[in-house]
């Protein structure tokens, strides 16, 4: 205050800048300490997660080779190649299911359906989303294993495991679209621009980079779930050369051969195994999603202002 | 019939026009007529309708749930609201520039090109009228030579004049503004302005504004809406220097809005 009375009104010493007085030093102590407590927190999640990739690495890397890229799983021995196989081609068209529905549903429920039909779309959705898993794969070994009479293959798998995908990659859509900038609507439209046209060739390219975002999110899921699987697509020790044969995936190896009576010797070994190579897979999609994610989002540098 | 004649029948024509929210009316029984080439200013208080009345000309407002227009607005004699009536066909004839640019996130080029590739409209021809619109807009000098760079980048004077080029490039005969220099600084702005002077000469142009001067510095006729209402109607000049209604007076004075 002394140097407020000595100075000219609105002019100070420059001092002032650096002077903080009682409060606002306690409000920078305290921002500073926020900013600790949130770092802590952050190594408490983190934590788990580096400990887990440790625990997955050091049980699965002494015991792999070349071999479990390639081979067949041969009695307690061997590679994982078919489960490798299994999990491209199921979770290949899962996704490719899920996208397709989840997309569609998505523009639907953003663009087309009116109020009423979109707040029950979007409770649909959601709901879909909290259906356990275990639950689906019931529906989906009765549906489709029994009562159509495909039994344990490939296509039960991946159609149960894309309609459990499928809310994942709607949800991402409908919230990218609906969170596009409404102008942009408007000015497509006043250009004469049909809703599907103003859909595909403005909202799409503006909700992409989300939208891929769901889709990993989704696969990643999809990699990670035993449990729509292990009722539909069966297991195979075997790789397939059909979609009607039952097929193995890393997800189910690592539930059946973990924590079972018989798990012992290599059975663990080879679920440790399709641990890390699901780790591995996820991790490459996700640095893949990201790269393209990136360069889509790149284009849209200044639309949000 | 000489050139003269034929532009002085109205493009436009409002007749009774009124539009309802679910609880209330936005316009009463509005009607009017605008001559083709030349530039119309609507000015009115915040909230008196006027960009929902500028989007009854153009059917955006269909875009809005919830509002229902009676009445009719007649595009060279045609209601605009008749039933056979295609409002992508409507749209494509009557343009409109809104008051934040809005760009899409594209490159310069196919920002300008979006209403033709709607119309399926071959390269060369698409090429060209990019070229010619930009020209129109007053931009071809300043960005003829890039192009290909995203549009986003540009400054947002720069936005909102591609805009117009945008607009352009599907050959409307009307174009509607909605304040469409309110978001821009007055250099921008200014430069914004200047075209409408270049527009007149070939368009039916209506602008809406809440900038008293703009208006008077641009449009030769002006409409003064009210509560939903068309007060006045009528040269700029006389409206400004001897308004027929005391509302408009107090308005032009600042006494309120
Ligand atoms: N969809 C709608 N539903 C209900 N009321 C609406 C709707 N759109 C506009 N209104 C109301 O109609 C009136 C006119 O709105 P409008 O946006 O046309 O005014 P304006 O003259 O453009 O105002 P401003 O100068 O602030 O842009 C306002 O009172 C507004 O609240
Ligand atoms: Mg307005």
């Amino acid at each position: 205050m002394t140097t407020a009375a000595a100075a000219p009104a609105g002019i100070g010493d420059g001092g002032e800048l650096r002077r903080a007085s009682g409060r606002l030093r306690r409000r920078l102590l305290f921002d500073r300490a926020i900013g600790w407590i949130l770092l802590a927190a952050f190594a408490v999640v983190l934590f788990p997660l580096f400990d887990m990739l440790y625990w997955v690495s050091a049980n699965a890397l002494p015991t792999m080779s070349w071999g479990t890229l390639t081979e067949n799983q041969v009695g307690t021995g061997g590679g994982l190649y078919p489960m490798i196989q299994g999990t491209f081609v199921i979770v290949g068209l899962a996704t490719a299911l899920a996208v397709g529905l989840g997309v569609a549903a998505g523009f639907y429920t953003s663009e087309y359906a009116p109020p009423s039909v979109a707040r029950l779309a979007r409770i649909a959705g959601n709901l879909l989303a909290g259906v356990p898993a275990i639950v689906l794969g019931y529906f989906g070994y009765f549906l489709l294993v029994i009562y159509a009479g495909w039994g344990f293959s490939a296509l039960a798998g991946a159609i149960t495991l894309g309609i459990f995908m499928t809310p994942y990659v709607y949800r991402t859509t409908d919230v990218a679209l609906s969170s596009v900038p409404k102008g942009q609507r408007e000015a497509a439209l006043a250009l004469g621009a049909r809703p599907h046209q103003y859909l595909g060739r403005v909202a799409f390219r503006i909700a992409l980079p989300t939208v891929l975002t769901g889709v990993f999110f989704a696969m990643a899921l999809g990699l990670g779930e035993a449990a729509p699987l292990y009722y539909t697509a069966g297991f195979n020790s075997y790789p397939i050369s059909n979609l009607t044969s039952p097929t193995g995936t890393l997800s189910v190896v690592i539930y059946q051969f973990y924590d079972n009576p018989a798990s012992f010797g290599h059975f663990l070994a080879l679920a440790f195994q399709a641990a890390f190579l699901s780790i591995v897979i996820v991790l490459g999609l996700n640095v893949a999603v990201q790269l393209l994610s990136d360069r889509y989002r790149r284009r849209l540098r200044g639309l949000y202002q | 019939m000489n050139a003269r004649a034929a532009d002085s029948a109205p493009v436009l024509s409002v007749e009774h026009l009124s539009v309802f929210a679910p609880t209330r009316r936005i316009l009463s029984d509005i009607s009017i007529d605008f001559p083709g080439r030349d530039v119309t200013g609507i000015i009115g208080p915040s909230g008196c309708g006027k960009t929902t009345f500028i989007r009854t000309l153009n059917r955006m407002i269909d875009t809005t749930p919830g509002l229902r227009v009676e009445g009719a607005v007649r595009y060279r004699g045609q209601d605009i609201y008749d039933r056979a009536v295609n409002p992508v066909l409507v749209r494509q004839r009557i343009g409109m520039v809104f008051q934040r640019p809005t760009v899409f996130p594209m490159s310069i080029y196919e920002n300008v090109a979006f209403g033709l590739r709607l119309l399926r409209t071959e390269e060369e021809t698409v090429e060209e009228v990019v070229r010619r619109s930009l020209t129109r807009a007053g931009l071809w000098g300043e960005i003829g030579s890039r192009l290909d760079q995203p549009a986003l980048e540009l400054s947002g004077g720069q936005q909102q004049r591609l805009c117009i080029a945008r607009a352009l490039a599907i050959e409307p005969r009307v174009l509607l503004f909605d304040e469409p220099t309110s978001s821009l600084d007055p250099i921008a702005a200014q430069k914004v302005e200047e075209l409408f002077a270049e527009l007149r000469r070939d368009y039916t142009v209506i602008i809406v504004t809440h900038n008293l001067q703009q208006a008077a510095r641009v449009a030769s006729r002006t409409a003064f809406l009210y509560q939903g209402q068309l007060v006045e109607f009528g040269p700029t000049e006389e409206l400004f220097e001897r308004p027929k209604e005391r509302l408009t007076q107090e308005y032009i004075t600042g006494r309120f809005g």
